[in-house]
């Protein structure tokens, strides 16, 4: 027994220190949330005392007429200066484009740049002739909407940043004022199973550029000679009627069909089945694989043969080849200059990538964004911003109308 | 030793009131002063857990309060704080996994009572979930069948416990008994460290590496299988059934095996017919560590599998891959939402009813054994 209680003293120290290193965990811990709880209350701006002290530190340092101007306009304090962290975060299709703008926001990179920004001798950035201006790039597009421009580079007015989830986990932190934008890959109204009117009332929906899905196939299919197949055909993959490339009209090659699917109720999932299949919840026994990411998806497209995979088109390669589709009898190639593309907007398979923000009561006017957000958002909608965030990493810039359209919406929150 | 003083402590009513007696003790043999600080620090403690369940911001107070007695105790009625603390610990650990478990349970109700079916007149919640093999969670029917993940974690953890309980087992022998002193010491380490490595790695290989080979070699349509997933859940748990099991073997004590070699039996028949059977409870302890890690292995899983819950033809067929309990959570989790995110608790709840099951079926093993033989191990 003398032995027993001697043990039991040696475990007793060896708690405490368990115990005592537990308790500063917790500590630290309750600290974080604490300080996390004043973030939010910031960034929300609901007036509360910490959004109101941090905004208006910042502003009155720098204040001038125009500040003095937004403090009359608006009873909220700190929404018109408010500086604080731009948050963005939702579907892995739309990250390349918001992370790529929230990185050239954050650089702040000055007109004589050139490559990121502006123009010099050797190089000119893509839409500079609307722009023309002297300000650096976070200063050109924040003092639209009434920031102070810090006229340093890598200090843009405000700093933004891009979290990496899924469509329904962005729209639904948007939704909860996680986050100031939820990127989504599909309708809110299908992520989150909302009506139309709800999905209008609560949330603007900013289409910031159009994602065309396009049907992949490895390179050993093409190779046999699969250059288009019919929707027809594509549904009777998906849907497990058709096993073998030679089953199908026109194509010689014995070979079983490796079909890759996305997670189930994905946003590309969702929207492949809707578009090509007819409905969003139509069956798909063909789907011999199912993962969650598309680079997981172009991994074992170009690592396995027979197979055949629908994702989005900033991750075709060399080994992952888009195919033409013939969807009644109109043709779309993969070819950026043929006279049907899967680039269009007609083609049966593109979507629309959204940008939700969320209609707050102290937004100015009680609309959908506060300035951070409309002036952010204005950058993506310039032909500077198509281009280079849209177009560049392979998605769809979006028709002039629309732009023009979504452009009207923002410029309600011009002061 | 310890069997004695159970079996002393096991009198139903003569228990209750001998700890009663000791509480008693306690309390008379204690001064005021640490008596008032116990009694803050424990209402402060259960004050910062109500306003925790309460999402209170309010917590902070009663958590400083908490804080602030424990240092003051500490300084001041070192032994009396500590006795709480730990008590604390102890009690918040219980206190913590019951709580994980009512809330998976809780969660799963909702899928468990869409899936009821009818048998001879009366309705088994959950019972169509065991029945029938089909999953579909977008197009109707739509059906959350844990049939197939049960089926595909069955057939991992086979193929992993093949692989892992012979190898782990006479790498263990060989260790324990056979290989030289200094041998022993270099791969010992070596054997933990491999533990360490990442399961993400493992899986990484296997996706990248593996599954394509084994896809060109079996003539399999596309990548994941069964019997390759197995065969590298076997290989991360190999570490934890060598170096369990050469600890049990390590532990039997040198005077059973002299007698044994003294009545003249060869090294290896002392090792088979007295080194193992003497640390039996131990090396299937081990065994069954192995068997827990293949069953609770998600990422290598999630990685090489086809994600796509649906059983293989014929059920034996190991050369395809595709989902199991866990790797369907993993999978899963982000996209899913209503009915379909309280399936993935149903499967969390099969595979925590699984785990205690085995970790139950372990500590009986090893109760019989050490009843049966009184070996150390």
């Amino acid at each position: 027994m003398t032995h027993d209680s001697e043990r039991l003293s040696d475990r007793v120290s060896r708690r405490k220190f368990l115990m005592t290193s537990g308790a500063v965990g917790a500590a630290g811990l309750a600290g974080c949330g604490g300080s996390s709880d004043g973030g939010s209350d910031g960034s929300s701006g609901d007036g509360s005392s910490d959004g109101g002290s941090s905004g208006g530190s910042s502003g009155d340092g720098s204040s001038d007429g125009s500040q003095a101007q937004q403090g009359d306009t608006e009873t909220a304090s700190g929404s018109g200066s408010n500086t604080s962290l731009l948050t963005a975060e939702g579907s892995s299709t739309v990250y390349p484009i918001s992370n790529k703008g929230s990185s050239y926001w954050n650089s702040n990179a000055p007109p004589s740049d050139g490559e990121y920004w502006g123009s010099n001798s050797e190089s000119t950035v893509p839409g500079w002739d609307e722009i023309q201006t002297d300000m650096l790039l976070a200063d050109y597009f924040a003092s639209q909407f009434g920031f102070e421009p810090t006229e340093q580079r890598s200090a843009p007015p405000f700093s933004t940043t891009v979290g990496l989830s899924h469509s329904g986990t962005g729209c639904q932190a948007v939704v909860d004022g996680l986050v100031d934008i939820g990127n989504s890959s599909g309708p809110i109204t299908a992520e989150l199973d909302w009506s139309e009117d709800k999905a209008t009332s609560t949330v603007i929906d900013n289409v910031v550029g159009r994602d065309g899905q396009p049907v992949v196939v490895s390179q050993d299919v093409w190779d046999a000679g699969v250059e288009q197949l019919t929707g027809e055909q594509v549904r009777a993959i998906f849907q497990g009627d058709v096993e073998n490339w030679n089953e199908l009209d026109g194509v010689d090659y014995d070979q079983e069909i490796y079909a890759i699917g996305r997670a189930e109720g994905s946003g590309t999932d969702t929207s492949f089945r809707l578009n090509m299949l007819g409905s969003a919840d139509a069956p798909m026994g063909g789907v011999d694989t199912r993962q969650g990411q598309n680079q997981q998806v172009a991994q074992l497209v170009s690592q396995n043969e027979g197979a055949i995979a629908y994702m989005a088109l900033a991750f075709t390669s060399d080994s992952v080849i888009p195919i033409g589709i013939d969807f009644e009898g109109t043709l779309y190639e993969p070819d950026k200059d043929a006279e049907n593309t899967i680039f269009d907007s007609a083609y049966p398979l593109n979507r629309d990538l959204h940008m939700y923000t969320l209609i707050e009561e102290d937004n100015p006017d009680g609309g959908g964004y506060d300035r951070r957000e409309a002036a952010f958002l204005n950058m993506f909608l310039t032909s500077f911003g198509q281009q280079v965030f849209v177009e560049a990493n392979n998605y769809i810039p979006l028709p002039t109308s629309d732009l023009e359209e979504m452009k009207g919406k923002l410029d309600a929150v011009k002061p | 030793m310890a069997s004695v003083t159970d079996r002393d402590t096991t009198g139903g009513g003569g228990d209750l009131r001998r700890r009663l007696d000791r509480l008693r003790d306690f309390v008379d043999d204690t001064t005021p002063a640490a008596l008032a600080t116990i009694a803050v620090i424990t209402v402060s403690l259960l004050g910062a857990f109500v306003g925790f369940l309460l999402v209170s911001p309010l917590t902070v107070l009663p958590f400083g309060a908490f804080l602030l007695a424990s240092g003051y105790g500490w300084l001041r009625h070192q032994e009396e704080t500590a006795l709480v603390l730990t008590l604390t610990t102890t009690v918040s650990t219980l206190f913590i996994l019951g709580l994980i478990i009512v809330f998976i349970f809780v969660e799963a109700m909702p899928v468990v009572r869409y899936e009821s079916t009818t048998v001879f007149g009366v309705t088994v919640p959950g019972l169509r979930m065991f029945l029938q093999a089909n999953w579909d969670a977008v197009s109707p029917p739509i059906r959350y069948s844990m049939v197939p993940m049960i089926h595909g974690t069955l057939m991992v953890t086979v193929i992993a416990t093949a692989v892992a309980a012979p190898l782990g087992v006479s790498a263990a022998l060989f260790l324990s008994e056979i290989a030289p002193a200094t041998v022993r010491e270099l791969v010992k380490p070596g054997v933990e460290i491999l533990a360490g490595i990442p399961s993400i790695v493992y899986g990484f290989i296997g996706f990248t590496v593996l599954s394509p080979w084994a896809s060109d070699q079996f003539r399999v349509s596309g990548q994941g299988t069964y019997l390759f997933v197995g065969v590298v859940v076997g290989l991360m748990a190999l570490p934890t059934v060598v170096s369990v099991a050469e600890d049990a073997l390590s532990s039997v004590p040198e005077s059973m095996k002299s007698g044994s070699l003294a009545v003249g039996t060869t090294d290896w028949q002392t090792m088979t017919s007295i080194t193992l059977p003497a640390a039996f409870s131990g090396v299937s302890a081990a065994v069954l560590l192995g068997v827990g890690r293949a069953i609770g292995e998600t990422m290598a899983a999630t990685v090489m599998l086809r994600g796509v819950p649906r059983l293989t033809e014929p059920l034996v067929n190991a050369f395809y891959g595709q989902e199991t309990l866990t790797s369907l959570i993993a999978r899963n989790y982000g996209e899913a939402d209503g009915l379909q995110m309280d399936a993935l608790f149903a499967a969390g709840v099969i595979l925590f009813v699984t785990v205690l099951v085995i970790s139950i079926g372990a500590q009986y093993i090893e109760w019989r054994m050490r009843r049966k033989l009184g070996g150390e191990a």
